[in-house]
């Protein structure tokens, strides 16, 4: 390669040049507020995080994987993890090869450094030694072809999503769309350029063949010029909008991984990591199929995307309309391929709330409760050879009050099982905490952790039994309670269950189990139910499950979403679970069993009142 | 005449038109699915406010109507619409073309199990006021204890005026027959104490409130104002019944012999099938459609179809029987337009 201009400038470069260094300089700058906006002890942890080699490791990991490759995408769905990794990747490797390409050819670059390894073939021109090269023409070549055939499903995605199976897609903003068909417009116009110039700065098979072919077009060197300018203005328009668009995820990602991984947690809704995933949401809408609120057209612009978008634009009114409807079933955090954390961003939201006045819970006298609790280690002395070191303390919650089949099935059961138990609320007792931890009323809810924290440390109990996820979750989460087992009915009796201390009698029935939000993605209990639900019939499964179950629409997370409308939501969520036609829908919520028990069209149930029936 | 008149349910509201159509000249055919007639009305033991015994009032109806043609053990299997009239194919093969039909469909009582809550089908000592009256008629329920029964306790409301029910509206008739039934048991066990739990006592009816009053004065009925919250069992069976006093703003608990829950009125599912069948409308309280809700109550959208009694919305038994003989003259006044 040898230089054809003397200076190794032209002006066509401006643009790309003005446009990557504002796109630098504003996210160097916006990077150091996001870390200093982070609470002290996350800056440090953040900063500790960056020289621990294994951590550094796995954000290296990590960042190649998910921003470069898109695995998540992949796994969900081929075709979008193609378009993803293609534009992605090839565009690296353009870069990378583009710049081992400058270093090996050029020397003495100083300031063309910023722009060389863009336009490198229109200021040199091929020369015998080149040919060596050759894997340079063909890699740089091979990379442009990627990013085109990524560019061209974009083009197809736009125009009908359902060729992608996504149902719907988000509503771009007038920036997106300048950003969108800036980038669209680059590599087209990369190729054109180059090809102008593959006659004279070598090319491969793309860009080499394009210039025979129209060689009357393409060799005419008086068209050269604009071709490299509008590759530029591409650049240079894309570049300027970049931050204001939601192509920010593509900067902001790089960060949000180290943060990710170096486990912090959001606190603040605007600030920190809340800031870093809402800048990583890209936009993609995976979250407005997955949204159980979906089904309602009108809720469409309450999904987690749109709720990032508003953030982003300070629009008060609607950041809090978005989070406070939210049922907070989180299945838009299970399935969002840059982990933003949709049900955490919407209660930092709500706890920036002001309340004039609160409940106080703190001098509620936990004495009476104590009391009740602690008959079972009087108990325990008495009969210490007929237990089996387990005592076991179960909080039935306030769901459970409403839902008593539950209680009195798990009751029966832990009797059939010869397990000795009290229960801690028989009498009244105080809520988890978990519904004002939803309603972001931290204060509160931590008045109430610390009464039963009270209550179960003098009871004497090792395990806690809970029959509510909603309860289940705070206590594995909030509450410290050392030398206590925090355990969920579906998890006692499915342990149980195979070791044959509960024997169940199996039929035909078949069952389908629903996974409650709290119990599956919120504490990932999946299988236990399962293995019980198995012994006592055939199991089936939904169409969506697990990981991706639909929320029943009971939940409590919604502080303002109206009875009316979240019927719908159940109904659909019925229709999914019925997909395989099952006899009986069991699952292991008493929110769930009251919600689908209102709509259902079959009989819905709680695990334990199944395992209770086909047992003896 | 020939006109055939065919009236659907051969409840109270069926029987009192069928009786009228008769003696103005008709002969009504009386469709009824079970194999009484009389329907909700047949099961109950006394009628408030005067304590008729509902056997004399089912009994003096289905009197009057002896002479139309009543098919009882039949069902509707399917209607349709001919040119000006309806072909409805009867379960027992019979078919009937008519111009004209009245729908006598009635209520169905609240399943009560789906207010879980409360424990009925749950705890053994919940019941409801259908079976405390079964039990008022025939003396038989294993879960009343004839002698000595410490506390009872009703609720109102059960099923009514619950949006989480899918029954927003009124059932009208609960909070006066909770007051009758509480009368009723004090009268048989005076020394049990009775409560009601109540969020609105609605005593609209003719001698309702002084029904209500009489409860409180002369038989020491406790009326708590407060939905109940929560119900459980004690180790001995017996059921304890958390609320509020909203009126003295404190919680209360009380341990109950028996709980009786006022299942309230919801649209019969058979009354939806018939719609379906004649593609009729359905209101937004899920009970058949009227005309017009303020003046055209027995009016159905349709011509040559009427409704009388509760597959509009709930009534009482003197409002059921005024809709039955307004539907009566309503539909002579149609045949006669139509010849």
């Amino acid at each position: 390669m040898r230089e054809r201009f003397l200076t190794g400038y032209n002006d066509f470069v401006l643009p790309f040049v003005f446009g990557m260094l504002f796109v630098l300089t504003y996210c160097l700058i916006g990077m150091i507020r996001l870390i200093m906006q982070l609470p002290a002890k996350d800056r440090k942890r953040f900063f500790l995080s960056l020289i621990t080699p294994k951590i550094l490791f796995k954000d290296i990991k990590d960042i190649f994987l998910k921003c470069l490759i898109h695995v998540d995408l992949w796994k969900r769905n081929k075709l979008l993890g193609y378009m993803h990794s293609s534009i992605a990747f090839g565009w690296f490797m353009i870069i990378l090869v583009g710049h081992i390409e400058v270093f090996l050819y050029t020397s003495n670059l100083g300031i063309k450094a910023l722009y060389y390894p863009i336009f490198f073939r229109y200021f040199v021109a091929e020369t015998e030694s080149t040919m060596k090269g050759s894997l340079i023409f063909f890699l740089m070549d091979f990379f442009l072809l990627v990013i085109l055939s990524g560019i061209a499903l974009a083009i197809i995605k736009r125009v009908r999503s359902r060729f992608f199976g996504m149902r719907r897609t988000t509503n771009p903003s007038f920036l997106d769309l300048v950003g969108l068909y800036s980038l669209w417009a680059i590599f087209p116009l990369r190729l054109l350029a180059e090809s102008f110039t593959a006659d004279i700065s070598g090319g491969s098979f793309l860009t080499k063949s394009l210039n025979y072919v129209f060689t009357e077009f393409l060799s005419n060197h008086a068209n050269m010029l604009p071709a490299w300018w509008a590759y530029s203005c591409a650049l240079g328009i894309f570049f300027c909008v970049l931050p204001f668009t939601r192509y920010m995820h593509i900067p902001t990602e790089i960060l949000l991984i180290p943060l990710r991984n170096a486990g912090i947690r959001i606190v603040n809704a605007r600030k920190g990591l809340a800031k870093a995933q809402v800048y990583s949401c890209p936009s993609c809408g995976l979250c407005i199929d997955a949204c159980p609120m979906g089904v309602m057209k009108s809720n469409i612009k309450d999904t987690t995307v749109y709720l990032n978008r508003q953030i982003r634009r300070n629009n008060e009114a609607r950041i809090e309309e978005i989070s406070d409807k939210c049922l907070l079933c989180a299945k838009c955090t299970a399935i969002c391929p840059v982990g933003v954390e949709g049900d955490k961003l919407r209660i930092a939201q709500r706890s920036m709330r002001r309340y004039n006045f609160g409940p106080d819970y703190s001098n509620i006298d936990t004495s009476v409760l104590s009391e009740q609790c602690n008959k079972f280690v009087t108990n325990q002395n008495k009969n210490v050879s007929l237990t089996d070191s387990k005592r076991v303390l179960y909080f039935s919650g306030c769901m459970t009050a409403l839902t008593p089949a539950i209680r009195k099935a798990t009751e029966s059961l832990l009797g059939k099982a010869g397990i000795e138990y009290e229960i801690m609320d028989r009498d009244g007792g105080i809520c988890c905490g978990r519904p004002m931890f939803m309603a972001g009323r931290f204060d509160q809810a931590e008045q109430m952790v610390r009464k039963n924290t009270e209550i179960i440390l003098g009871s004497g109990a090792d395990t806690l039994l809970l029959s509510c996820p909603i309860c289940y979750k705070i206590f594995r989460e909030q509450y410290e309670l050392p030398g206590i087992t925090i355990i969920h009915h579906t998890e006692l009796f499915g342990d149980l269950v195979s070791s044959g201390r509960l024997k169940v009698r199996k039929d035909d029935t078949k069952y389908v189990f629903h996974d409650p939000c709290e119990l599956g993605r919120g504490c990932g209990i999946y299988e236990q139910p399962r293995q019980a639900l198995s012994a006592a019939g055939d199991l089936v499964e939904a169409a969506k499950n697990r990981k991706e179950s639909i929320c029943c629409g009971g939940s409590l997370g919604s502080l303002t979403l109206s009875f009316e409308k979240r019927k719908a939501m159940t109904e659909n969520a019925l229709t999914n679970l019925t997909a395989a036609s099952p006899d009986t829908i069991v699952t292991a919520c008493p929110l769930c069993l009251n919600t689908f028990g209102r709509y259902a069209d079959r009989p819905v149930e709680d695990i334990a009142q199944v395992l209770d029936r086909k047992t003896n | 005449m020939k006109e055939n008149i065919v009236i659907i349910g051969g409840g109270i509201a069926g029987l009192e038109a069928a009786g009228q159509l008769l003696g103005l000249g008709y002969k009504p055919i009386i469709i009824e699915k079970s194999d009484r007639l009389g329907g909700h009305v047949a099961d109950w033991n006394c009628l408030f406010p005067d304590m008729t015994p509902a056997k004399d009032v089912v009994g003096r109806l289905i009197a009057g109507a002896t002479e139309a043609n009543i098919f009882l053990n039949t069902e509707i299997s399917f209607v349709n619409k001919l040119k000006d009239s309806y072909n409805i194919m009867l379960s027992n093969g019979i078919s009937i073309i008519t111009k004209i039909i009245l729908v006598t469909t009635g209520f169905s009582v609240f399943d009560a199990s789906k207010k879980e809550e409360y424990g009925y089908g749950v705890y053994d000592q919940v019941i409801t006021n259908r079976d405390l009256e079964h039990w008022f008629n025939t003396g038989n329920d294993r879960r009343i204890d004839d002698c000595g029964m410490n506390a009872v306790g009703f609720v109102h409301c059960v099923g009514s005026r619950d949006e989480k029910a899918k029954n927003p509206q009124c059932s009208k008739v609960c909070c006066i027959t909770a007051v009758k039934q509480a009368i009723e048991l004090k009268q048989k066990f005076p020394e049990t104490m009775v409560y009601c739990f109540y969020m609105d006592l609605r005593m609209f009816g003719k001698k309702y409130e002084d029904f209500y009053i009489g409860a409180q004065r002369d038989y020491g009925i406790r009326f708590i104002r407060g939905r109940v919250s929560e119900v459980s069992e004690n180790i001995d069976g017996r059921v304890i019944v958390k609320a509020e006093d909203t009126l003295s703003g404190k919680p209360v608990k009380v341990t109950l012999d028996l709980l009786v829950l006022m299942a309230g009125m919801v649209c019969n599912p058979d009354s939806t099938k018939v719609a379906n069948m004649i593609s009729l409308p359905i209101d937004s309280d899920g009970f058949l459609k009227s005309r017009d809700n303020v003046a055209d109550i027995i009016d159905s959208p349709k011509d040559g179809i009427f409704y009388a009694g509760a597959c509009t919305g709930p009534k009482t038994v003197p409002e059921t029987l005024a809709e039955a003989r307004a539907a009566a003259l309503k539909i002579h006044l149609y045949n006669k337009t139509m010849q």
